[in-house]
């Protein structure tokens, strides 16, 4: 259904506008589904480091389309198990101590995810891009030698989104990202998300290091790698569920 | 009467014109009357402030580790990231003789949900027995018990239990960033529930043992982010602070010790207006007082100019007409004064041992945080009615100034023929 609706507006729009315009849109719909496919499984690894400490987790993550992602931390042990299910602008941890599940309210969507630099709102509103924003291409050509498009992204009007404003640089002869800036609503630099270690995973070309790093604290950064990537693989609808999500997906 | 001539003058027309006397000393004495009232129900309203913001929870002074205020992160507990000897610290700040007592906390922001429910939480460790003679909190639970210490106890307000749909026996789940980057969470019994009045208070607080709250946001039991200190007089805490201060070794522990007139300065700004409005208020009554008398006084002269006019032509000095007019005026607002403290004295000692409660005109209601009840509080200020007092007599006696300077100057031959 929500393939169907976004290929709708993809043709609309490309008709009603210049094609630079499509052009736009197709590279962010490119990079927003290089990571997921239809369906996807991984496992990758984030090291936090802040100033108060360092820490370094091992997940296993599956998505299905857009709507639908879990995260099961599987090291260290004292968080093996735990797990974060993502449905529906919707978010839910699974604590395996006390073998509960709760849901995140609205009001905490913008506290930290595991004590990453990441937000529980980015876990949900990453894979919205193309819906959320105007994209326009704010520069066609080279980056120290690299041809590179770089992209504007402008909230819609009506989208409920946190950012004023996001950036992207994605390389022309691959069409993978290489950073991605994110400002707030007074046009300041919030964060700055690179790309690095492109791959073949799964049978696709990935980045397989993002590394997330605060314009107010540099010296801390959440990184993650990615050490496994299989695309299209046999899951539905049932695999997201709460019920799943508490008797540990499998 | 062993007295001058000019004070028995001055003594005997009082009692000329009776009913006017004793009207104007009417008015003298609610002056007074009023002006110790409405400056103690003032200062009432203000202690009231103070207390229900020092006492519902904060404590009239609390220690910090420097870097604490105001962003309030779990790393920055006393002592730092080693911690300090909680009890040696607590015992010290209790010794001060100001203090009555003193309680570590630890605090935490976190999620507290039950069932389908989550709502965000300031978590709040506490040692259970200390903080009843620190605040107030603990005697606010309406519902069940305090929490006991070594368990998983917690109290939480009731707006919270309300929304996450809890009552006593009921469990929580919470989830809290812990000081190593973990993810703490663990199971609460709900077994107490308060209510302090304060929307604020009640819908984010949750209370529970230290240690469990240590537990779960990995801090070392040495590691408290607060000490916080009841003073029975608030007024007395900066002095307190100031002197434990000066006696623990502050900058070798990177603490600091701050009474509510740092923590809450708005308070203390409120405290400083009403007392200037005191100030305007009895400006007020007073000039309202001053023209009364002099009204009067002049009336008196003037009917009196003949008899003066033979006073002075018979030679008394115009200094000695002067005399006995203010002699005239000092007994009226002596006399006032008296009635006036006559009246008022009762009336304070009712509305202190038993001021009059409102609640069944308002409710309660909230002021610059911190929860008023509606009664007629009043301040017990003996120095204040003594000075107002001093005060309404001084005024009398300016009032009777211009009356007296002008019975003084009446021309004797032209009053007396008439003219």
């Amino acid at each position: 259904m929500r393939s169907m609706t976004l290929l709708t507006v993809l043709i609309l729009v490309g008709a009603g506008t210049a094609s630079g315009q499509r052009t736009a849109q197709e590279i962010i719909d490119h990079v927003d589904r290089i990571m997921r496919g239809e369906s996807s499984r991984g496992v990758a690894t984030m090291d936090v480091v802040t100033e108060n400490w360092e820490r370094s987790m091992t997940m296993e993550v599956w998505s299905l389309g857009t709507e639908y992602s879990l995260i099961r931390i599987t090291a260290p042990k004292k968080e093996e198990g735990t797990a974060t299910l993502m449905a529906d602008d919707e978010i839910w941890n699974y604590l395996p101590r006390v073998d509960r599940t709760i849901k995140i309210p609205a009001s905490m969507m913008m506290g930290a995810w595991m004590g990453s630099h990441f937000t529980n709102d980015d876990l949900v509103k990453e894979s919205r891009l193309i819906e959320d924003y105007d994209i326009e291409v704010s520069h066609d050509g080279d980056r120290e030698g690299v041809r590179v498009w770089e992209l504007t992204l402008t909230p819609k009007e009506e989208a409920a989104v946190v950012w004023g404003r996001i950036e992207y640089q994605v390389r022309q002869n691959d069409w993978m990202p290489t950073w991605a800036r994110y400002y707030d609503e007074d046009g300041a630099l919030v964060r700055t998300m690179s790309f690095s270690d492109y791959r073949q995973m799964g049978g696709r070309l990935v980045p397989a290091v993002m590394e997330l790093i605060p314009e107010d604290k540099p010296e801390e950064r959440t990184l993650v790698r990615y050490t496994e990537l299989e695309f299209d693989i046999d899951i539905d609808e049932n695999f997201f569920s709460l019920r799943a999500l508490r008797s540990g997906g499998r | 009467m062993r007295a001058g001539p000019w004070w028995r003058i001055g003594w005997r027309n009082l009692g000329r014109n009776r009913r006017r006397t004793l009207i104007t000393m009417g008015g003298l004495a609610f002056g007074y009357l009023a002006v110790v009232l409405l400056v103690a129900w003032m200062e009432g309203l203000t202690a009231e402030m103070i207390d229900s913001a020092t006492r519902t929870l904060s404590g009239q002074l609390q220690v910090h580790d420097m870097e604490y205020r105001p962003e309030r992160k779990i790393y920055d507990t006393i002592g730092d990231r080693d911690g300090t000897d909680v009890d040696a610290l607590v015992s010290e700040v209790a010794a001060d003789p100001l203090v009555v007592a003193a309680a570590p906390r630890v605090y935490a922001g976190g999620l507290v949900s039950s069932g389908q429910a989550t709502t965000a939480g300031l978590l709040m460790g506490i040692d259970p027995e200390r903080e009843q003679q620190v605040s107030n909190i603990l005697n606010a639970v309406i519902e069940g018990r305090p929490p006991q210490a070594g368990s998983n106890d917690i109290v939480i307000g009731i707006e919270m239990a309300r929304q996450l749909a809890v009552g006593i026996g009921g469990e929580v789940i919470l989830v809290v960033p812990a000081a190593d980057g973990s993810m703490g969470n663990d199971l609460y019994t709900v077994v107490g529930i308060f209510s302090s009045g304060l929307a604020e208070l009640d819908a984010s607080y949750a209370m529970m043992p230290m240690e469990s709250l240590q537990f779960l946001t990995a801090l070392a039991p040495d590691r408290v982010h607060e000490i916080a200190a009841s003073v029975d007089d608030a007024w007395l805490a900066p002095q307190a602070a100031e002197r434990i201060a000066a006696r623990l070794a502050l900058d070798e522990l990177g603490i600091e010790v701050e009474p509510w007139t740092r923590l809450r300065p708005e308070m203390l700004d409120y405290a400083q207006l009403a007392q200037a409005w005191n100030g305007v208020i009895i400006f007020i009554v007073f000039a309202i007082a001053i023209f009364g008398v002099a009204n009067t006084m002049l009336m008196a002269t003037y009917e009196r100019r003949r008899e003066i006019a033979v006073m002075l032509a018979l030679g008394t000095t115009p200094f000695a007409v002067v005399r006995s007019v203010l002699a005239e005026a000092l007994c009226l607002g002596a006399i006032s004064i008296g009635i006036g403290a006559a009246l008022t004295l009762p009336l304070m000692l009712w509305f202190y041992n038993a001021p009059p409660d409102l609640s069944w005109l308002y409710g309660d209601f909230t002021m610059l945080g911190a929860l008023i009840r509606p009664v007629l509080r009043v301040e017990w200020n003996p120095g204040m009615w003594f000075w107002s007092g001093v005060a309404l007599l001084i005024t009398t006696l300016v009032a009777a100034l211009y009356p007296a300077a002008r019975a003084a100057r009446i021309p004797p031959a032209d009053t007396l023929s008439g003219l």
